[in-house]
């Protein structure tokens, strides 16, 4: 199953999850996608998108300013 | 959540432009459906021939650090917002009926980010369900 990273670190709100939505149109179920943000927002955001979308957040850690999130994709239709 | 959002669009203020890309947006990514109503001040920006975005004068002491911030960030135009939300999601644009005809605007002189113009009827039912915005 494919990995697609996505780089938003520097965007702010709503860059983020915009430019997670980008990846997620182009992805398939099974694939997983690790998307790196340093806005402040980023972690309840993604949680909420998570919730709403119902993909599955397999991973998310704070390192140095960067959070990281992966995602696996299962709700494609 | 909600079932979608109505963001009735009446000021014509750079400011107020923000707020609409990021809410368009954010309900594009949601899957929220969004509802565009372009009136009043607004509407100019919605044409072929928008003019120069301007702040609020009484804001004007605030506006340098807002302009240095949003290019540090790199923060997309509200356009791109918008129209990147329209690729993403269930989103229309339309210009108020009223307003178009009190500015001399038809469907040639909108900007192609618009779906229609249409009556305050229309729009109305079309949302009935939806929250209302008005910014």
């Amino acid at each position: 199953m494919p990995e697609i990273t996505v780089d938003a670190r520097g965007m702010a709100c709503p860059g983020p999850i915009s430019a997670l939505t980008r990846a997620y149109r182009n992805a398939n179920n099974g694939d997983v996608i690790i998307v790196m943000a340093t806005d402040p927002g980023f972690e309840p955001d993604v949680k909420a998108w998570i919730e709403r979308t119902k993909n599955e957040l397999l991973e998310l850690k704070k390192e140095g300013g960067v959070i990281t999130a992966k995602i696996k994709v299962v709700a494609k239709k | 959540m909600t079932k979608g959002l109505a963001i009735i669009m009446f000021s014509g203020t750079a400011d107020k432009f923000i707020p609409l890309g990021v809410l368009t947006q954010t309900a594009a990514n949601l899957g929220v459906p969004v509802r565009i109503f372009v009136t009043g001040f607004a509407t100019p920006y919605f044409t072929k021939n928008k003019p120069q975005p301007r702040f609020p004068k009484e804001f004007e002491d605030m506006v340098p650090a807002l302009l240095q911030g949003m290019e540090k960030i790199k923060a997309p135009s509200w356009y791109d917002m918008v129209k990147e939300a329209k690729e993403t999601g269930d989103v229309k644009v339309y210009v108020c009926s009223l307003i178009a005809e009190m500015l001399g605007i038809k469907k040639e002189h909108l900007d192609p980010i618009v779906d229609d113009i249409v009556g305050a009827t229309f729009f109305m039912k079309e949302t009935a369900e939806y929250e209302v915005i008005f910014i």
